[in-house]
């Protein structure tokens, strides 16, 4: 009931979804239609069923849910793992984004049993008796669970992400105490999964003019470093209806990150020093 | 994704420019809400303690200056915070040329609507 | 060939990529959920901000047109409303607050998240059945 780590599973099973239909207000190109189901092999003990969404950009055809069975003792805890089972024994042409298999690059992003998270750092044991795989929420579809991240890639190149400086450069480097270091905690161990942006419903609906909380913690990262000497520019630059005001403090973003970051304080800290200014 | 543009990923995300302005709806929502805070509260209690009452005992209680005053007020706030609030939500949802009309409709309404709750509870309160 | 999504300028557009499903799939979470339910108790009480204007001005009318308003709250349709315009009004009060003290940059660990979040669901559900328990001591219980 009460969750105190953005790793903790939601347990509720009856509640998984928002009661409304499967293809809810979606384009036709976007209609999810039924898919096949594999056979589960036949001499695995424990079996687990994995419903994935499926997109061939070859084959003309409409996304579909695919039914996989998986021998959970032939395969690694993760379902990273079972993705990698279903490809090697299964189905090859399964795609998926895959990097470092432990939590630090970010590839592996996508929608577990409803909410985003790592592949390589969700333990299949955590799904639920209908596990089901999507990719990250409102992106458009690459091919399988591969989705195009060009335009929040965007949104986080639009704020710009490196020092801005006026003062000429020092002999060494430019100083910074322990103090104002330790200010850049909890926002530069983002690795750009955009798990959070993608979970943001603020950003489903706005996403063309809302930044999104990845990009919006990475705002904050910038304004909160000492050494960075635009923080007029960059506030004017984030002060808009829609870029940072498109905020409503849902929280889906601080609720889904796994990195444990809180996008929704940053976005928090960047309205408080709006105020600050203005006050 | 606009398949038919040439526009750089970049230009698409940056759009239009900063309007450099979001500030002042941001806080006057929040100002009208700790006003209505107690405002809300206050309304709220008068009327459960005046449940079941019949209307000169309501009339009674308007026309006291203190409760004349704090209506008037709360009216104020309200349906300032509500005209802010319905924008957002428009702003949200609706993304045709259609949102400004309808964001231009919901605040005249709102201050419309103040106007008249303003008047019917000063015409309670000096009216003889 | 044309690949998915993407154009060469030349000939007809490709078929769109299509977007992933995002409300559709998701999973409801508190967070969400008590966002999503201050937005609708905001709606129903700007609603109720007419009601509360329609009621002065029958008051200012006179006793004739506020029995009739009266006699709409009173009646069974009228009192289900007022009972779902209390709650609204208590749960969009509770949830305001949070959102207040948020605004001072501080419960943003998901543990107060949650905690104040069930916190606003509790003390609404208490404050509506304690609201209507005392008027309707005060009113006298209807026949």
């Amino acid at each position: 009931m009460i969750i105190e780590s953005s790793d903790q599973v939601s347990r509720l099973s009856w509640f998984k979804r928002f009661p409304i239909p499967r293809n809810f207000k979606v384009t036709p190109e976007s209609r999810i239609e039924k898919g096949r189901t594999w056979p589960a092999p036949a001499d695995a003990k424990r079996v687990k069923a994995f419903e994935i969404y499926r997109y061939d950009p070859d084959s003309g055809g409409n996304p579909r849910l695919d039914t996989f069975h998986v021998d959970v003792d032939d395969c690694g805890p993760m379902v990273l793992d079972a993705l990698f089972w279903i490809k090697n024994k299964v189905d090859s042409t399964l795609a998926f984004r895959r990097s470092c298999r432990e939590g630090v690059c970010g590839s592996c992003a996508m929608n577990m049993d409803g909410t985003n998270w790592l592949a390589c750092t969700r333990f299949i044991s955590d799904m639920g008796t209908n596990a089901t795989i999507y990719p990250l929420a409102n992106l458009r579809v690459i091919k399988d669970l591969v989705p195009d991240l060009t335009h929040v890639l965007a949104q986080y190149a639009a704020i710009e992400p490196w020092l801005h400086t006026k003062t000429p450069e020092p002999e060494k480097e430019r100083l910074q105490s322990l103090e104002e270091r330790s200010q850049l905690d909890d926002y530069y161990e983002c690795i750009l999964c955009f798990c959070c942006t993608s979970g943001c419903p603020s950003h489903w609906w706005n996403g063309n003019r809302f930044l999104g909380p990845a990009a919006l913690l990475q705002a904050w990262r910038w304004l909160t470093d000492s050494r960075d000497e635009a923080k007029g520019e960059r506030l004017d630059a984030l002060e808009d209806p829609f870029r940072l005001y498109r905020c409503h403090t849902i929280l889906n973003c601080t609720r889904t990150c796994p990195k444990k970051l809180n996008p929704g304080k940053a976005i928090a800290e960047i309205k408080k020093a709006i105020v600050e200014r203005e006050k | 994704m606009n398949l038919r543009s040439f526009r750089s990923p970049l230009a698409r995300a940056l759009g239009l420019g900063s309007a450099k302005s979001g500030f002042q709806h941001w806080w006057a929502e929040r100002v009208s809400a700790v006003a209505l805070v107690p405002l809300c509260l206050w309304f709220v209690v008068s009327i459960i303690a005046h449940a079941g009452s019949d209307y000169l005992v309501f009339i009674a209680w308007i026309r006291t200056p203190f409760a004349t005053s704090c209506m008037i007020l709360m009216l104020i706030a309200l349906f300032h915070h509500s005209a802010l609030g319905l924008q957002v939500v428009i702003e949200d949802y609706v993304h045709s040329g259609a949102r400004f009309v309808a964001i231009m409709a919901v605040r005249l309404g709102c201050y419309g609507l103040a106007v008249i709750g303003i008047i019917a509870t000063l015409h309670i309160a000096l009216g003889g | 060939m044309i690949k998915n999504g993407t154009t060469d300028g030349n000939s007809t557009p490709a078929r769109p990529r299509p977007l992933s499903p995002n409300i559709q799939i998701y999973r409801p979470q508190l967070t969400s959920v008590l966002s999503i339910a201050n937005r609708i108790t905001g709606l129903i009480l700007s609603l109720g901000a007419v009601g509360l204007v329609i009621w002065l001005s029958a008051a200012a009318a006179g006793p004739q047109a506020y029995g009739v308003v009266q006699s709409v709250i009173g009646s069974w349709a009228g009192q289900v409303a007022l009972f779902g315009c209390t709650f609204a009004f208590f749960l969009h009060l509770c949830g305001g607050i949070r959102h207040l003290v948020w605004d001072t940059v501080h419960g943003f660990e998901l543990r107060s998240i949650y905690i104040s979040g069930w916190t606003v669901v509790g003390s609404s559900i208490a404050l509506t059945v304690t609201a209507w328990v005392i008027s309707l001591l005060v009113a006298g219980w209807p026949q």
